[in-house]
């Protein structure tokens, strides 16, 4: 009995110093080089991998459909993102390796063709959630500030990259209609849903009329500097400093300061005001980003916001309160803000949990999606096209 | 021949708990069903954690399911195995010291 329990105590003892040797060194097998997830100047071995598999996803339909009736299943937002993020990837991939530029040119064609197709063709509801239709838009005709905003910025991306006269219209077009909502609206809050405004999609709307500026020679400067004024007045949460996510179009909050939203706000705005993007990174990072082990991760909501898990934050991990949405998007602040430690400890989280599978040169995460792989894309090479716009560069 | 059908066997058969045996056991025993089910081709279904289902064939239970089982098998393959086997060596260095100590009082 005594020697029984001795065995036991001494197993026990092991456990525990193997533990504790042992939960501190997991992250170094999963860390690797920062330049393998984004390199300045050039291209990085896993931005390669990842647009290597999305330019496989539109090569082969039968493998896009399966990937987007999966993501549908859970939100038809997902299927019209993932094809923005891809077209403003492969923006920056373009001016990164211009020697591959043919084909990433031809693949952002294809994806705006079948997106302004499908929109033309379903409606804009198509590339909304369901409950779109529950209610009417306050503002008549109705209209989306997400697909207006993301599909401006497609087409203004491509033309950054090289003019494509066909496209000139057709920007101008929703830019123009863009311009003339806000100047309707009394508090510059446009519905992306009936009488629901996110602020994603105004800084993303705002950064595709501040690109049809660059290319056109356009001024619409008074109206980004008016909003943002607003915004720093009115959508600031008071506790935390963070901008709210989402509000009705009088100004009310509806979600408070969100991981899953503010991370690409901050990327959004650097090319609108670069020190009150700045301010809001260093506030999430503050706010939101941990570093634990050496593992990289975000929380969905700051200590003073109580939220639920939904389709933005994805399934919140209790215990840490990680969030796969919010830490998805934190790879695009961080590497927007070159903030290389918690972006290089996110790449070791994503490494760990986020599943990889490699097939022939092609890389893509499990635990993400069609969506989610094009946005850490996008953090893995956004730069150039941003650089291109604030520096004034030939269009 | 039979010796080594005996060694084997005595591989597989039960071992005292918390044994060095018994840690190197159960580490063998997660790792073999680690594999099967990264074989199987489970890992796809880890898209339920950021909210997309798995197969659309297969629907919401079922992938949630399989997902389950993979990511509790992957967490004890990278966490579990590592601390297990570091034990089972930190025991046997423990008790080849113990022995050395003994033989040397007496």
């Amino acid at each position: 009995m005594k020697s029984r329990m001795k065995r036991i105590l001494a197993g026990l003892t092991a456990l525990v110093i193997a533990t504790s040797i042992w939960l501190p060194c997991l992250h170094l097998v999963f860390a690797r080089p920062l330049s393998d997830f984004r390199l300045d100047p050039g291209v990085s071995p896993k931005a390669r991998q990842l647009a290597a598999r999305h330019l496989r996803l539109w090569t082969d339909p039968a493998l896009r459909q399966q990937e987007l009736n999966k993501m549908r299943a859970s939100n038809a937002e997902w299927d019209f993102m993932g094809r923005g993020y891809l077209v403003w990837s492969l923006a920056n991939l373009s001016l990164r390796d211009p020697a591959a530029k043919p084909l990433y040119l031809r693949t952002m064609d294809e994806i705006i063709a079948e997106t302004l197709r499908l929109e033309k063709e379903q409606g804009m509801y198509f590339f909304l959630m369901s409950y779109a239709r529950d209610r009417h838009y306050l503002m008549q005709p109705a209209h989306s500030l997400f697909l207006d905003g993301e599909i401006a910025l497609m087409l203004a991306a491509r033309r950054a990259v090289e003019e494509k006269p066909e496209y000139k219209p057709l920007l101008t077009e929703r830019v123009n209609a863009m311009v003339e909502r806000f100047k309707k609206s009394p508090r510059l809050l446009l519905e992306s849903y009936p009488d629901e405004g996110w602020t994603f999609d105004h800084c993303v709307a705002l950064d595709a009329i501040k690109m049809a500026d660059y290319l056109d020679g356009s001024d619409h400067a008074a109206l980004i500097r008016d909003w943002l004024a607003m915004a720093k007045q009115k959508l600031v949460d008071r506790e935390s400093g963070l901008l709210i996510s989402s509000f009705a179009t009088d100004g009310t909050p509806l979600a408070g300061p969100e991981g899953s939203s503010i991370w690409m706000v901050a990327h959004s705005l650097q090319l609108l005001d670069e020190d009150f993007a700045r301010d809001q990174y260093q506030r999430a990072r503050k706010e939101l980003g941990k570093i634990t082990l050496g593992f990289g991760y975000a929380h969905e909501w700051p200590k003073s916001w109580q939220g639920e898990a939904n389709i933005d934050s994805g399934p919140i991990i209790p215990g840490f309160e990680i969030s796969a949405g919010s830490s998805g998007m934190a790879f695009i602040g961080a590497s927007t803000f070159d903030d290389g430690k918690f972006l290089a400890a996110l790449a070791a989280t994503l490494d760990f949990a986020g599943f990889p599978s490699r097939t022939g040169g092609r890389l893509k995460y499990c635990a993400s999606n069609q969506v989610g792989d094009a946005a850490l894309l996008y953090a893995a090479t956004l730069g150039p096209l941003w650089q291109k716009v604030r520096t004034g560069g030939k269009p | 021949m039979i010796k080594l059908f005996r060694q084997r066997r005595a591989a597989f058969q039960r071992a005292e708990f918390l044994s060095v045996r018994d840690l190197l056991q159960r580490a063998g025993a997660i790792t073999v069903l680690f594999l099967i089910v990264q074989l199987a081709g489970l890992r796809e279904f880890t898209s339920v954690l950021n909210g997309t289902i798995g197969s659309v064939a297969v629907g919401w239970k079922l992938s949630a399911f399989l997902a389950v089982i993979y990511i509790l098998l992957y967490l004890a393959f990278v966490i579990l195995v590592p601390v297990l086997v570091l034990a089972a060596t930190l025991l046997t260095i423990w008790q080849r010291f113990c022995r050395k100590e003994e033989k040397s009082s007496r």
